[in-house]
């Protein structure tokens, strides 16, 4: 079937970059400062650039991560465009995609960098980032309710007791990520897990484990996206994107509503169904998700809300089906948030890109044909497909 | 570390006037007589502008709760708890419960608004409605 849509298939990614997390994060935990937000996503350019194997000439648009300001980034890469904007990872892709399929670029770069660990950034407390964007993540602080965390441990413990799921179960994820990352020499924690470590580990903010939280560390990612045709002739092994959608879930969203009672899931579901039909393709072709996990519930949620297991099935999915490079589907290859880095949705988009390469190594999934990426930040759902 | 700060907007002021009068009030859209939790200028439901504050029964039931093992401000020492808690009126609020705790799942206890000195405000808690001991309002200012 032919795809749907003016950008399905549009572009391809041709590079991608990445910086040495694990070695910064070392030095940043010996008090060193490495370098700044500017310079990480000036070595992940570099890498990507190399990688792309095109010169800086060729690129006419740029996309900034939010945590850097636009024209800074374009001013030390020496990058004077004809398209550009700032955007997270998610929505990076999309803009690129939707100005190069419209014409008003032909080669975008997207640039991350975050010095978010030696910069001593908080999620969480009176100084919480992010409370400009969503005002849910600070208004509670009167009750002592604050970070992201807290946020999703509200709602694990009503998903939980409401669909069934164990503290067991959930620790599936924790598992299998760390089981990923064990295998990839570029993520930061990399010893391997079990339930029962898992369970033993101390609560946050409880039902959630420490084990259930992102990483927080500095780095940067950047990825170059080409014209599909341009890609073909310029690129060393272009991975076409081949749907992407989004939808938003704003009402209610400080008091709540839509995380504690529908758990995110309409936006999925629609999400879903516009990515796939874009895609022309189903859950069934995916050989691996990339799930957004700031915090591990991300993944039983999302595994219901696109169709790839029954609502209230996703705890026995992970348990008897599994989620791991050793069985089942495999989520989050290169050990997600939770263990290989925690890049904001970046480093999920090059693993992506990678196992659809097939140049993921050990951890390399097999004949991996199509990777489904997923979002749902603050319930701001985001699905882009990769494939072959 | 630093204490815990409100968020207060144009549309807020009146709503903790409200609680440090004891009585919670929200706006209440005049066309369809919905509660907007945060207070804000419209509508969600129907665009209407128009409003007026409506004091809040003060029940509600529990949707879900946690437990702070990590201490994030000056003024709320771990553990604490924190409830989410869907008003009689409609909107879903943060807040905290004090006295008893139910044995198990705390999710679907009826609940009873109460206040409670903090720093130098008063703010709103929650109640079990059917407490267990006399000792209701320990620690409060109730």
């Amino acid at each position: 079937m032919k795809p749907v849509g003016m950008i399905a298939k549009a572009a391809s990614v041709i590079g991608i970059g990445q910086t040495d997390w694990p070695g910064d994060h070392a030095r940043v935990r010996a008090a060193q400062k490495p370098h700044d937000s500017y310079g990480y996503a000036a070595q992940a350019f570099v890498g990507a650039l190399a990688d792309a194997g095109i010169s800086r000439d060729q690129i006419d648009g740029l996309i900034v991560g939010p945590t850097t300001a636009y024209e800074r980034v374009g001013e030390l890469l020496g990058l004077d465009v004809r398209w550009g904007g700032q955007a997270d990872a998610m929505l990076g892709v999309m803009e690129a995609c939707m100005a190069i399929a419209s014409g008003q670029a032909e080669v975008v770069a997207l640039v991350y960098g975050n010095d978010q660990r030696s910069a001593l950034v908080n999620y969480g407390g009176a100084d919480a980032q992010g409370g400009g964007a969503f005002l849910s993540y600070v208004y509670h602080a009167p009750w002592g309710f604050t970070s992201q965390g807290a946020l999703y441990a509200l709602m694990a413990r009503r998903y939980m007791e409401e669909r069934g799921m164990s503290q067991a179960e959930l620790g599936e994820v924790a598992v299998a990520q760390r089981m990923a990352a064990a295998r990839n020499p570029a993520a930061l924690m990399r010893k391997p897990i079990t339930i029962d470590d898992y369970l033993a580990s101390p609560f946050i903010c409880e039902p959630l484990h420490i084990f259930d939280y992102c990483l927080i560390n500095d780095g940067g990612v950047a990825l170059i996206v080409a014209e599909a045709g341009k890609a073909e002739r310029i690129g060393r092994a272009p991975v076409p994107i081949h749907g992407i959608a989004r939808h938003d879930l704003n009402r209610g969203a400080t008091s709540l509503e839509p995380r504690l009672t529908d758990y995110y899931q309409p936006a999925q579901k629609t999400v879903g169904e516009a990515v796939f039909n874009m895609a022309s393709l189903g859950p069934q072709d995916m050989d691996a998700l990339q799930i957004y996990d700031s915090f591990s519930l991300h993944i039983p949620l999302a595994l219901e809300g696109y169709g790839y297991c029954k609502p209230g099935e996703a705890g026995k999915f992970m348990r008897e089906h599994g989620i791991s490079l050793a069985r089942g589907l495999p989520v989050n290859t290169g050990g997600g948030h939770l263990s290989e880095s925690y890049m904001q949705g970046w480093n999920h988009q090059i693993e992506a890109v990678r196992q659809v390469r097939g140049e993921a190594g050990e951890r390399q999934v097999p004949d991996c044909r199509h990777v489904h990426y997923s979002s749902d930040v603050a319930g701001k759902a985001v699905s882009i497909i990769y494939g072959r | 570390m630093a204490n815990a700060q409100r968020i207060m907007t144009l549309y807020d002021v009146p709503m903790w006037e409200s609680i440090e009068r004891r009585k919670m009030a929200l706006p209440r859209c005049s066309a369809c007589g919905t509660f907007r939790y945060p207070p804000g200028p419209i509508c969600a439901e129907c665009n209407a502008l128009d409003y007026e504050w409506a004091e809040v029964s003060g029940n509600g039931t529990i949707l879900s709760w946690v437990v702070f093992h990590r201490q994030y401000f000056d003024d709320h020492p771990q553990p604490y708890n924190a409830i989410a808690v869907r008003l009689a009126e409609g909107p879903i609020v943060v807040s905290n419960l004090v006295g008893d705790e139910p044995d198990g799942s705390w999710i679907g206890e009826r609940v009873t608004i109460t206040y409670r000195r903090h720093l130098d405000r008063l703010q709103h808690a929650f109640t079990l409605q059917n407490q267990k001991s006399t000792q209701l309002n320990r620690g409060e200012d109730a």
